[in-house]
């Protein structure tokens, strides 16, 4: 199916692509010297792509550094929109958006869909949280965009996402892959099989990593082909890189991302083919440019063309973090925020362990704490008071609600200088 | 008064057996041992011949104790006495977290533990109600 949303920018010569990149960079420099974390930090103008790599690196730290206006190049009369990561611990960072900013994060989006075979007259339900998690609107403008019926039907509420499916014949969903198989359970309890029983064809699967298995097992089930895409709200959210129909790689739009790859313990920037840490820089954004942005993201960047016939260059699946962040039911959380939550309580001090599980194919956060003597006095009504204090106060923080487990004193490893409090039990998500 | 020493375990085979050896080994006699049972954990309730070393001895071994006085009643071993007791503390509004026996010659003396919120009140209603309640160094005889 070679049929493009934008056929001029999708099949972009490579001397084209250049040409237009460099123009655009120059002109997110301009915009972004504005801006008080830019401002001393950039040259006047790019000569050539080359010089790129001689511009500083940006980091997460640079945008909690700089919340909330540090990077904004823009009044905020002009801001129409702004997405903000979790946190109530000082560590927020908020990405600012103006009406065009959406207009072309919506068209990216709407670019990406088309390329997977959606089209007007298709139904899409957007499983996926609204709100400050950007891949619930990021999806339902480029949805609506495209003209597919959308269906904010958001996350959760099994029996009612299957209600909305039978009665308005859903054919495309936006779901993550560990509730797409904790889904097929209730389909089964409830007697169905979404083969037969629904429309379904096409799925985006997001937000958690997964392995190709898991991919072909959801395909299997539904009877639908499901897409792997790539996003973050530094860069707007969904739609940054996005299968196509050969379903091998992720198209990153670059003509809206500058991508670079660089080893991630000496900066330098890698040749295509090598796996690193992705560096990539908004073309277009406006109010608030972001430039050489270190993701921590680990990928490699495919050599060949692609059969599709876009010359957007593809990356592979993330491969893993450059740092320590965990992605755990879709939302990105450091070892950090926990512990901050548990050493704060004096009961808990130093004495857990963090575990995640995958239980049911659903991501789950065990939090194990040692019932030491002195905070021990026989009562297990005390006991059950902690464990509820502790999974409440990690929820406020992190969203998710952890299980709690007591343990014996010192039965949990020793911290020798750096312990290690979080043990991954998961299976990885990557190839 | 008499007091039990109540010890945290994770429920997994073999704790019961490893605070069972601490305290043999210590020479330390158990009266009587329960168990209350929440899920992944376990608090278990001992009442020894010496209460205050076999917190000591447990304590050293690791384990999570706390000593809590509780009442230890001597009933007649026959049926119906443990209703009259407890007939008789709902009436004086005792309420009752805990409580479990052992018998102290069959078909003669059984004593019934209870632990109460409110140790002092308890203690009183019981001795007014005409009850016997056993000292420490009751319990250590036995």
């Amino acid at each position: 199916m070679n049929e493009y949303w934008d056929r001029e920018l999708e099949t972009i010569t490579p001397g084209g692509l250049e040409r237009l990149q460099l123009e655009r960079f120059n002109e997110t420099i301009q915009r972004a010297r504005r801006s008080k974390f830019y401002k001393k930090r950039l040259p006047d103008r790019l000569k050539s792509l080359e010089h790129v790599k001689d511009i500083p690196l940006t980091t997460k730290q640079d945008l909690r550094t700089g919340f909330p206006d540090g990077f904004l190049t823009v009044g905020l009369e002009d801001v129409i929109r702004l997405h903000s990561s979790s946190g109530t611990t000082g560590r927020a960072t908020v990405i600012y958006h103006t009406r065009r900013d959406i207009d072309n994060w919506t068209e990216l989006v709407a670019r990406s869909m088309y390329m997977t075979g959606v089209r007007r007259g298709d139904v899409f339900q957007n499983m996926m949280g609204y709100g400050l998690f950007t891949g619930g609107l990021g999806l339902h403008y480029g949805s609506e965009r495209l003209g597919a019926l959308t269906i904010p039907a958001s996350s959760g509420n099994s029996k009612r996402q299957i209600r909305l499916m039978r009665d308005f014949g859903t054919t495309v969903i936006h779901i993550t892959p560990s509730y797409a198989l904790h889904l097929y359970s209730i389909f089964e309890e409830e007697g169905l099989n979404p083969r037969q029983d629904l429309n379904l064809r096409i799925a985006f699967l997001g937000a958690e990593p997964y392995s190709n298995e898991i991919r072909k097992k959801i395909e299997e089930l539904y009877g639908l082909d499901a897409f792997n895409s790539y996003g973050l709200s530094e860069m707007n959210g969904p739609g940054v890189a996005f299968e196509c129909t050969e379903k091998d790689g992720m198209h990153l739009w670059e003509d809206s991302y500058f991508l670079e790859v660089i080893d991630p313990e000496t900066g330098e920037c890698l040749e295509d083919g090598h796996e690193g840490e992705m560096v990539l820089t908004t073309l277009m954004r406006e109010g608030m440019p972001i430039i050489r942005y270190r993701t921590g993201d680990i990928a490699s960047v495919y050599t060949e063309t692609c059969a599709c016939g876009r010359t957007h260059r593809r990356i592979s699946r993330i491969k893993g973090r450059s740092d320590d962040m965990l992605i755990i039911k879709g939302v990105n959380i450091y070892p950090m925020q926990i512990e901050k939550v548990l050493m704060d309580m004096p009961e808990v001090g130093h004495n857990y362990l963090i575990e995640l599980e995958r239980v049911d194919y659903l991501d789950t956060i065990k939090v194990k704490v040692e019932v030491r003597q002195e905070i021990f006095h026989g009562k297990a009504t005390e006991l059950e008071g902690l464990k509820r204090e502790v999974a409440e106060n990690l929820k406020n923080e992190i969203l998710i609600t952890p299980r709690v487990v007591l343990v014996e004193p010192n039965s949990l490893p020793k911290s020798e200088g750096k312990a290690i409090r979080v043990v991954d039990k998961r299976t990885t998500g990557a190839d | 008064m008499a007091s039990q020493v109540t010890v945290f375990v994770e429920n997994r085979p073999g704790r019961i057996s490893k605070i069972a050896r601490i305290l043999g080994d210590n020479g330390l006699n158990i009266r009587a041992i329960t168990i209350s049972d929440r899920g992944e954990y376990g608090l278990v309730n001992i009442i020894t011949n010496d209460p205050d070393r076999a917190y000591k001895v447990l304590s050293k071994e690791g384990l999570s104790v706390s000593r809590q006085n509780v009442i230890a009643i001597i009933i007649e071993d026959h049926p119906g006495a443990l209703s009259d007791v407890t007939e008789y503390l709902n009436r004086s509004s005792i309420n009752v977290a805990n409580a479990y026996g052992f018998i102290l010659q069959s078909r003669e003396k059984a004593v019934l533990i209870l632990e109460v919120d409110d140790f002092e009140k308890a203690q009183q209603v019981i001795r007014g109600g005409g009850y016997h309640t056993l000292t420490k160094r009751e319990l250590h005889n036995l």
